[in-house]
């Protein structure tokens, strides 16, 4: 059953054409990565399917709702990785969670629970401006998941996170459905067994892995 | 969504922050004293003059502390990217924007407990209840429609510019109201009552209108 339906996702900043008519069909439970180029589309179009940007032409529908109009009653469904962590510098990560878990309606017990899953609970209690810079990707990826989202778009959420990405990410996208663009194709293709590629904001088509059995 | 549960997070959190690093009050409580100073020695100030004189220091110092106060609110959370993070969870606008307010509220209440005091220290003018409360009500309608702007500008760059073009020109009728209740307070002819009233339905009008406006200055 699919999830995530976009029809002709089409995005301008001004005269400069982002997006270009991407269609887009994503079924419950699937992981897809975005590839492209710098100025490929990638984050404008993650930003639209996370409901932070309204396309100037096209449709998108999530778990049958109009994207843009129900935004706010989706956005229990929805977590959103975006480019900059966006932390609060002087909150501790605990404190940062928590907070977020205030503005979700979660109980704060989530907190300990997406620590561990994120792996910060030795630094817990330290403030977010104190964190490498790998730690808060790893907070932010933590606030993407606080309240248990069926849909997780992810744009480049390996950044900054070196070598235990792969495993970081493989225990956050468990069970749910999942869009995430990256620039490296062998974590795309460990992660999600179909990409989609862009070129210039145009769809150049949907790939799926191809598995060698002996 | 519990919406006052969602203001009083989003107002802690600010409070949190500024404790923490404290960016904003120590730098506010220092210009006020200066204002206070350059006013003090700017004018001629004896008893006669000061109860005409020290209002227009005391609101002159208010709002240019306000309008830094209000314009950090949103523009920190530019910075930092986390506005966003806030605006993409199921919580209202409005009541984000309320907690927000609060916040600002609060961090210019601490600041005036600086500046009354020390207009009282400078200018020999009594501090009474009735001074306290013209302060605290203009404070309110002035933070509502400060932090509206304040959010409304962080999105372009000159908004260090743009924020007191628009803000100044809605905060003349609380200056106005609030200038003759402070003056009336302070032994000058004028109707406190009828001041302190017309602060309360400013008041009452801006918190309306400012709640009404936030829902689409924070949705896209």
């Amino acid at each position: 059953m699919s999830l995530l339906v976009g029809n002709g996702l089409t995005h301008w900043f001004g005269r400069e054409l982002a997006l270009d008519g991407v269609d887009l069909v994503l079924d419950t439970g699937e992981h897809m990565a975005v590839l492209g180029d710098n100025g490929a589309g990638k984050t404008t179009l993650l930003r639209i399917l996370a409901t932070a940007l309204r396309p100037t032409a096209g449709q998108l529908q999530i778990a049958g709702l109009d994207a843009f109009r129900e935004k706010r009653r989706l956005r229990h469904h929805l977590g959103y990785v975006a480019h900059a962590p966006g932390l609060y510098p002087a909150l501790s990560a605990v404190e940062n969670l928590e907070f977020f878990c205030d503005l979700q309606e979660e109980s704060r017990t989530r907190v300990g629970e997406v620590l561990d899953v994120v792996g910060l609970t030795p630094v817990a209690h330290r403030r977010a401006d104190q964190l490498s810079r790998g730690m808060q990707q790893r907070l932010a990826i933590g606030r993407a998941i606080l309240h248990e989202p069926r849909l997780l778009v992810l744009d480049e959420p390996d950044a900054s996170l070196g070598e235990a990405a792969a495993d970081l990410l493989t225990r956050v996208m468990e069970g749910k459905t999942v869009i995430l663009a990256t620039h490296d194709h062998a974590l795309a293709n460990r992660l999600c067994p179909r990409t989609l590629e862009l070129r210039h904001g145009r769809s150049l088509g949907t790939a799926t892995r191809l598995r060698v059995v002996r | 969504m519990n919406p006052l549960r969602v203001a009083l997070a989003v107002a802690r959190k600010d409070l949190r922050s500024e404790w923490r690093t404290r960016e904003m009050v120590p730098a506010l409580a220092q210009f006020i004293i200066l204002a206070l100073l350059i006013g003090n020695f700017g004018f001629q100030i004896d008893a006669r003059n000061a109860p005409s004189i020290a209002p227009g220091i005391l609101w002159l110092a208010l709002v240019f502390a306000g309008l830094v106060a209000f314009g950090r609110t949103f523009a920190a959370e530019r910075e930092q990217a986390s506005l966003e993070a806030m605006l993409m969870t199921p919580a209202s606008p409005v009541a984000i924007f309320a907690g927000k307010a609060l916040a600002a509220t609060l961090l210019l209440v601490v600041c005036e407990v600086v500046l009354l005091p020390a207009l009282t220290l400078f200018f020999g003018t009594p501090l009474s209840v009735e001074v306290v409360a013209a302060v605290l009500l203009a404070t309110v309608g002035m933070a509502a429609l400060g932090v509206l702007f304040a959010a409304i500008v962080a999105r372009v760059r000159a908004r260090e510019l743009l924020l007191p073009l628009l803000t100044l020109p809605l905060w003349i009728p609380f200056i106005i109201a609030g200038g003759q209740a402070v003056q009336s307070a302070m032994g000058l002819p004028g109707n406190y009552q009828e001041a302190i009233g017309l602060l309360l339905d400013f008041d009452i009008l801006f918190l309306v209108l400012t709640s009404l406006a936030a829902r689409f200055v924070l949705d896209e």
